[in-house]
């Protein structure tokens, strides 16, 4: 089995600035990771200096992600001579347990971290993510709550409460986390976009209305997401056959307008279409 | 104005080298407030107390690209005059008397130490070695008030006040350096005593002010006047009217 620098021809430099760009923009490539950071481990150790111990950590939670428990648990051993009391290297220790389901043993593990530091977020979260892993979604929702409680500014958790909540099809809750993350994040197409499907899904009049915004804001600040254009369509046509109502003398003035803005939409799709069909 | 020519061997022994202690004491001050430097403990109820201010000052920024609803819930959450967060909750704060903390005590004479000191000391056997001569001249013209303060050792009355002594350069090379010293140690390093001075001035440069109940209050009093006017409102005809540039898009 060849290497990875003689497969691809790249020299340990590049390597280790390839790790470094997916460590930094998140990636979750976890198979290549753990090729590339095998090899320059074992190879290379010498030449990285002091780089090599945030690539062994990278190295293993990508080792467990593809169930490689042999190196995972050669690159905790390395983590924990050099940082020996240290709490990131514990919580890497839970992951692993976490990894192998022993759930309990993480926990306590968890536990003896939070008694030490009251403030540590990562220990917390994933105490958490136990809770999701073994399905009881009620409890994972209660405890990420309470977490919020606190810590009201941590993005990731009010995803993952969104997310939780679409699950348990509470969608007005979700609406809710969604929100939060548009107002820290205004610029962020995806999150608009997100929001607007929850707020299609949820239906009535006003929802779809508000959805179709959102799908248009979505669309205004990145034109390529054809996710958003797809829904802003569908919120068009849905509001357009919305009937008249007294409570709603707009609605007549809606129609007309939306049936237009349909049409416009509607030009706009066949445009891709074609020029999708003449690829 | 009186052309003065300056030996040059004052250039060589004396301007250079107070360059050189001011740089490298600057970069000890560095290390061992490094060294002597622990981890402040950071308190839950801080932490989540900060957290909760940004949300609010979020709120307030960005609030219009949330539907009205949305943003009349959460300012009702902040603000009601009842169940407000802003109303409620009161922190208990116990005014930390800085003689008697024993904690900021310490900080506080740390600070001296690595700071002041060292100022002070060499700042004086500068004066001491190298006085009795004027070292360099300043390139602006200087009123006679500045003469006692910057000619200190030169007893001449007829000089102007923009030739100096070195005492003046020394202190000139002390806030200079600063941006030598971000080049070389990067930002935020122990070194840069402007910094430093400027937060003692500006009294308690913790994380969160001692006093979370007056940040409270001013945001209360911040959310209460913003008004809610939704950005998007006309996005659709503002978004039907711009051409989508589909073109090229999809090879």
């Amino acid at each position: 089995m060849s290497s990875i620098s003689e497969l691809y021809d790249v020299s340990w430099e590049e390597m280790r600035d390839k790790l470094r760009k997916w460590r930094e923009e998140n990636y979750r490539n976890s198979e290549q990771i753990v090729d590339v950071g095998e090899e320059l481990i074992n190879e290379h150790a010498s030449k990285l200096g002091d780089d090599i111990w945030i690539i062994y950590e990278q190295v293993m939670i990508a080792a467990l992600d593809c169930s490689r428990d042999d190196l995972a648990w050669s690159c905790l051993q390395e983590l924990k001579r050099q940082f020996p009391d240290s709490h990131r290297v514990k919580r890497l220790a839970g992951m692993r347990l976490e990894a192998l389901e022993r759930y309990e043993d993480a926990n306590k593990l968890y536990d003896s971290i939070l008694q030490d530091d009251p403030t540590n977020t990562a220990a917390r979260k994933r105490k958490i993510s136990i809770l999701r892993a073994q399905g009881k979604s009620s409890e994972a929702i209660r405890e990420l709550n309470e977490y919020l409680e606190q810590f009201v500014g941590d993005q990731e958790a009010w995803h993952e409460l969104s997310e939780l909540y679409i699950n348990e099809h509470d969608y007005a809750k979700a609406a809710f986390c969604l929100e939060e993350l548009m107002m820290t994040n205004p610029h962020n197409h995806l999150y608009c976009e997100q929001y607007a499907e929850v707020k299609y899904t949820q239906g009535g009049l006003e929802n779809l209305e508000l959805a179709r915004k959102y799908f248009a804001q979505a669309l205004k600040l990145n034109n390529r997401n054809m996710r958003a254009l797809f829904g802003l369509y569908m919120g068009l046509f849905a509001t357009s056959h919305q009937p008249y109502t007294p409570q709603n003398p707009e609605a007549q003035g809606f129609a007309a307008r939306n049936r237009d803005e349909v049409d416009c939409v509607q030009l706009k799709f066949q445009h891709i279409h074609g020029e999708g069909l003449s690829c | 104005m009186a052309h003065l020519l300056l030996d040059s061997s004052i250039r060589l022994w004396v301007v250079l080298p107070i360059v050189f202690i001011t740089f490298f004491v600057g970069i000890l001050r560095h290390y061992v407030t490094q060294l002597i430097h622990n981890d402040k403990k950071v308190d839950l109820q801080q932490v989540s107390d900060s957290q909760v201010l940004l949300r609010s000052r979020i709120l307030r920024e960005n609030g219009k690209y949330l539907p009205k609803q949305s943003f009349a819930m959460r300012k009702h959450y902040f603000n009601n005059p009842d169940t407000g967060f802003f109303k409620k909750v009161k922190r208990k704060v116990i005014p930390k008397n800085p003689m008697t903390d024993p904690s900021t005590l310490t900080d506080m004479m740390k600070g001296n130490l690595t700071n002041v000191l060292p100022m002070i000391l060499i700042g004086g056997w500068i004066n001491w070695a190298f006085s009795g001569f004027v070292t360099t001249k300043v390139p602006f013209p200087l009123t006679l008030r500045f003469k006692p303060m910057l000619q200190r050792g030169i007893e001449l009355i007829s000089l102007d006040a923009s030739w100096v002594s070195s005492a003046s350069w020394y202190f000139l090379n002390v806030f200079g350096l600063r941006s030598m010293y971000t080049l070389i140690l990067g930002q935020d390093n122990a070194a840069d005593q402007s910094r430093i001075m400027q937060d003692q001035m500006t009294g308690a440069a913790m994380a969160m002010p001692p006093d979370p109940n007056k940040a409270f209050k001013s945001e209360w009093e911040a959310l209460e006047i913003v008004e809610h006017k939704w950005a998007l409102e006309n996005v659709e005809e503002e978004l039907m009217c711009q051409d989508l540039n589909f073109r090229g898009l999809f090879i």
